[in-house]
């Protein structure tokens, strides 16, 4: 493609060149380093930094791949939910407190997530499936923009709302009890506003659907 | 939940070959176990094993335990041989093992281990550093770095067998520092020692006759010395004084601020995180393990540890030198950025520049590095604006600071569309090729290739975001064509329309969060100001002794020690304090005599000096000559008024002598009260009960 030709003194020039300070060359040297590794895997496809990573020497990719695992809490035993609100992709105003007395499914994706994609068929499906029994769906839509997040609602024909989060703001929020630790990651949340489970890693549908089952058959 | 890196099983699977070794060594029934120093680990638990084997095998163990020992030629006592039989063996063993891991040679060699151990993380490239390079490693020798990975060789500061000789490198200084440690705090409350016999043996001594009677002489330097902060003890005719203290709390810092670090640096390890995250001008991000691009944690650290800070980059800005020889380098790299510390916490701005991170509740952020994010706005066949993103280029030179990266374009219909090509901050025509000839965006062009069809992200696969998987797609017959800011491109087969709208810049941040930072830093403080203080400050000592002489008068001798090697300065503070005495004593009599009577007792001399030897170590007293043969080398010793004292070698050789035992030094001393004052000296240290002065005043 457009490579240029990388030669090994032009490499030591780059790393010269990557600081403000000139006289700092020792320190320039590893500054350098990482630089060049950050910049090689810097937003590296999805589940950017999951717990227990394989990292790219084990799996001979550049990516970090997110680790499967999902936590269930017995009925009110998990931790109370933060009130999450925010705006819609689409401009609307949202707040989970709206919500108290259903179960919501909390979904955090992104349409550059390659999991999050395959995924998507099955939670659009759960989502027209449960909507008729009080289960509420919410996707946050993270590191990503309105228009691709759009064109990604359209490409799975995803009918429920998503809060817009390009800062990670909610995921920050559930930082302290249940963090999203990966892309994606899916919370359901009891009718209470306990958080009954939280799936790290792709769901699929018939998993996620027992979870739901099994949580929206509690006690309110 | 627990982060625990995929290493777990690899421990598992180093560990069986050391412990087959171990059972190969046993079935030989070799003497010596394990034999080398590196495997002292193992030995501890797998000697015992081998000495129980041999303990009921045949009765010529006696030799196990001491055998080795003798070989280390450590130069310690041998032990009497133990009785065989296997719980003495074990014991024997386990003290053996214990001594060796704890021996300065291994700690040196386990320190030069490290290092070598080190040379694997600077020659094959490593995850932590550069993931990237592991994938071409990957790429470049298939067969060779399966194995690598399995020796944990892409990872070697994370590896068992690092961590192996890390543990068994602070186990050995541990063990060689605490108990060192426990004898500096005993050396530090000691009392001063009797006071030698014959004073004029000293390095520095001094003697005049006084009108006092002894008892007053005594007080009056007492007073004087222990008005100077000397530690005092005090017998039947004698004031012994030390100073010089700090010496050993330098030591004690010194040795407990080694440990300290080391468990500073561990602590790091355990508890602290490295993250990183690439972030566009206008774009904000939580410190949230789904927001980061790359998080190692510690052993013990959870996603919920994480500082729940987030940050948006307003606005970065990087100023090149126009002209000159260094036309082109960077001149500052500026990022403002706003934080809030916790979510509702109010918001603060702040400047991070390169070495000057930004400090957020303990977590260090730091500016490692930037480049340009060109933003495209991609209408798809349907009509719909399926794209609008700034996209960060990765710079793949720094003179001009030209950049390569992807798009990917998933939702646009009725094809997925990608995109792979170059941004060129200043483009200039280089004989028909387009380069860029300055860092700063002066005149942007990008220049794509463009592709159609199957992104093969759909499958679940997480693809990085700078790499494009062209194995599902095909190229669209459209010739890359350099664009400038606000230029369109339309693909062919009505596939869409792509718009180069402008660019942004983006600086990729460093995250660190490491506890035992400060702690190390602090530890390492206290190392080097308890080395200084250890070297600065010297202990040393005086003594004084007054008796009534032949004529009636009383007969001062004063006499100045200085324990350390570097006693420069001691002879000045010498002559100050004995003159000082002398004038107390309402000034001398006449000048003494140049040499000393023949009625003090060398032994005594040596005696005085024994202590020293018992703070260095030793056990025996045998080497307690050394010290004498110094006193008497640097026997003239030009203090006083009363000028050199002449040091008899003969003296010295009947110090050697009356060293063995009091009853022999005692009996030429019974001329004069001396010698009484020296076997009841010698009683008193024997029951060590002497009540005195100093001994109140020491402790």
């Amino acid at each position: 493609m457009f490579r240029l030709p990388r030669s090994p003194r032009r490499a030591a020039r780059a790393t010269r060149a990557r600081l403000a300070c000139p006289v700092r060359q020792a320190s320039g040297v590893t500054a350098g380093a990482a630089l060049a590794a950050v910049t090689a895997l810097a937003i590296t496809g999805c589940a950017g930094g999951a717990i227990g990573q394989s990292t790219a020497a084990s799996n001979g990719k550049s990516f970090v791949a997110g680790s499967y695992d999902t936590t269930v809490y017995a009925h009110g035993s998990g931790p109370v939910s933060p009130d999450v609100k925010g705006t819609t992709l689409t401009g609307q105003k949202l707040a989970l407190a709206g919500y108290r007395g259903d179960v919501v499914v909390l979904n955090f994706w992104g349409s550059w997530c390659g999991p999050c994609r395959q995924e998507a068929p099955a939670l659009a499906a759960l989502a027209r499936h449960f909507r008729s029994h009080g289960v509420r769906f919410v996707g946050v839509d993270i590191r990503d923009s309105p228009s691709a997040a759009g064109a990604f609602q359209r490409t799975f024909q995803i009918s429920y709302p998503s809060l817009n989060d390009p800062g990670d703001e909610i995921a920050l929020a559930f930082q302290s009890t249940v963090p999203p630790a990966g892309i994606p990651t899916t919370l359901v949340i009891g009718r209470t506003g306990r958080v009954a489970a939280r799936i790290v890693g792709q769901v699929t549908y018939s998993a996620l659907g027992r979870l739901i089952t099994h949580v929206s058959a509690e006690a309110a | 939940m627990t982060a625990r890196p995929p290493g777990g099983d690899r421990m598992t699977e180093l560990r069986a070959p050391a412990g087959s070794g171990r059972r190969d060594s046993a079935a030989g029934g070799s003497v010596v176990p394990g034999g080398s120093v590196v495997s002292g680990g193992s030995v501890v638990s797998g000697g015992g094993g081998v000495a129980g084997g041999r303990g009921a095998g045949d009765g010529a163990a006696a030799g196990g335990p001491d055998a080795p020992a003798a070989a280390s030629g450590d130069g310690r006592l041998a032990r009497p041989p133990t009785p065989p039989g296997a719980r003495r063996t074990v014991a024997g063993w386990l003290r053996w093992s214990w001594r060796q891991l704890t021996s300065m040679r291994t700690a040196l060699v386990l320190l030069f281990l490290l290092a070598v151990a080190s040379v694997p993380g600077s020659v094959i490239p490593q995850e932590g550093i550069d993931p990237a390079a592991v994938s071409q490693y990957y790429a470049a020798h298939p067969t060779l770095a399966p194995i690598l990975a399995r020796l944990s060789l892409f990872s070697v500061f994370a590896a068992p067998w690092f961590a192996a000789i890390y543990l068994l490198l602070f186990l050995s200084l541990a063990g060689c520092v605490l108990p060192r440690t426990v004898r500096l705090v005993g050396s530090a409350r000691q009392l001063p020692p009797r006071a030698p016999r014959n004073l004029a043996r000293l390095p520095l001594a001094t003697s005049y006759q006084t009108a006092r009677n002894p008892a007053e002489a005594l007080d009056s330097a007492a007073g004087l010395l222990a008005g100077r902060r000397f530690r005092m003890r005090t017998g039947d005719g004698w004031v012994a004084a030390e100073k010089g203290y700090l010496r050993e709390v330098g030591n004690l810092l010194f040795h407990i601020a080694l440990l300290a670090l080391l468990g500073s640096v561990g602590i790091g390890g355990i508890f602290g995180y490295k993250a990183d995250r690439l972030l566009i001008s206008g774009q904000s991000f939580a410190n949230t393990v789904t927001d980061l691009d790359q998080f190692r944690p510690g052993r013990l650290v959870s996603p919920s540890d994480l500082q729940p800070f987030s940050m948006t980059l307003d606005n970065f800005t990087a100023r090149y030198i126009a002209s000159g020889n260094l036309r082109g380098q960077p001149a500052a790299f500026n990022a403002a950025i706003r934080y809030s510390a916790r979510p509702g916490a109010p918001e603060r701005r702040g400047v991070i520049r390169v070495n000057h991170p930004l400090n957020v509740d303990g977590v260090q952020v730091f500016l490692i590095g930037h480049g340009y994010a060109p933003v495209f706005r991609i209408t798809d066949g349907a009509g719909q604006v399926v794209f609008d993103n700034p996209v960060p280029f990765i710079p793949v030179e720094q003179g001009g600071l030209t950049s390569e990266g992807v798009i990917k374009v998933p939702d646009a219909q009725p094809d997925q569309l990608g995109f792979a090509g170059v941004f060129l901050p200043t483009a200039v025509d280089v004989s028909g090729r387009l380069q860029s000839a300055f860092p700063a965006a002066l005149a942007p062009r990008v220049s794509l290739v463009s592709y159609a069809g199957n992104l093969g992200l759909d499958q679940g696969q997480s693809q990085s975001v700078f790499q494009l998987d062209t194995a599902r797609l095909r190229r669209l017959p459209i010739a890359p064509r350099p664009l400038a800011p606000g230029q369109s491109m339309k693909l062919p087969g009505h596939a869409g329309t792509l718009t180069f709208t402008g660019y942004r810049q983006w600086a990729s941040l460093a995250i660190t969060y490491d506890p035992g930072q400060l702690p190390a830093l602090i530890s390492g403080i206290t190392a080097i100001a308890g080395l200084l203080l250890s070297f600065a400050v010297r202990r040393r000592r005086m003594f004084v002794r007054a008796a009534v002489g032949a004529d009636g008068a009383t007969l001062v001798n004063v006499g100045g020690l200085a324990r350390s090697d570097a006693a420069g300065g001691f002879e000045t503070e010498f002559a100050e304090l004995a003159a000082e005495i002398r004038d107390a004593h309402g000034g001398a009599l006449q000048p003494g005599p140049a040499g000393q009577p023949a009625d003090y007792l060398a032994s005594d001399t040596a005696a005085a000096f024994d202590d020293d030897q018992e703070a260095a170590g030793n056990d025996g007293n045998a080497p307690a000559g050394r010290d004498d043969v110094q006193g008497a080398t640097g026997g003239p010793a030009a203090t006083g008024d009363d000028g050199p004292v002449p040091a008899a070698t003969d003296d010295d050789g009947l110090a050697a002598a009356g060293d063995v035992g009091p009853a022999a030094t005692g009996a030429p001393a019974a001329t004069d009260d001396d010698a009484h004052a020296a076997t009841g000296n010698d009683a008193a240290a024997a029951t060590g009960s002497e009540p005195s002065r100093g001994n109140a005043e020491g402790e």
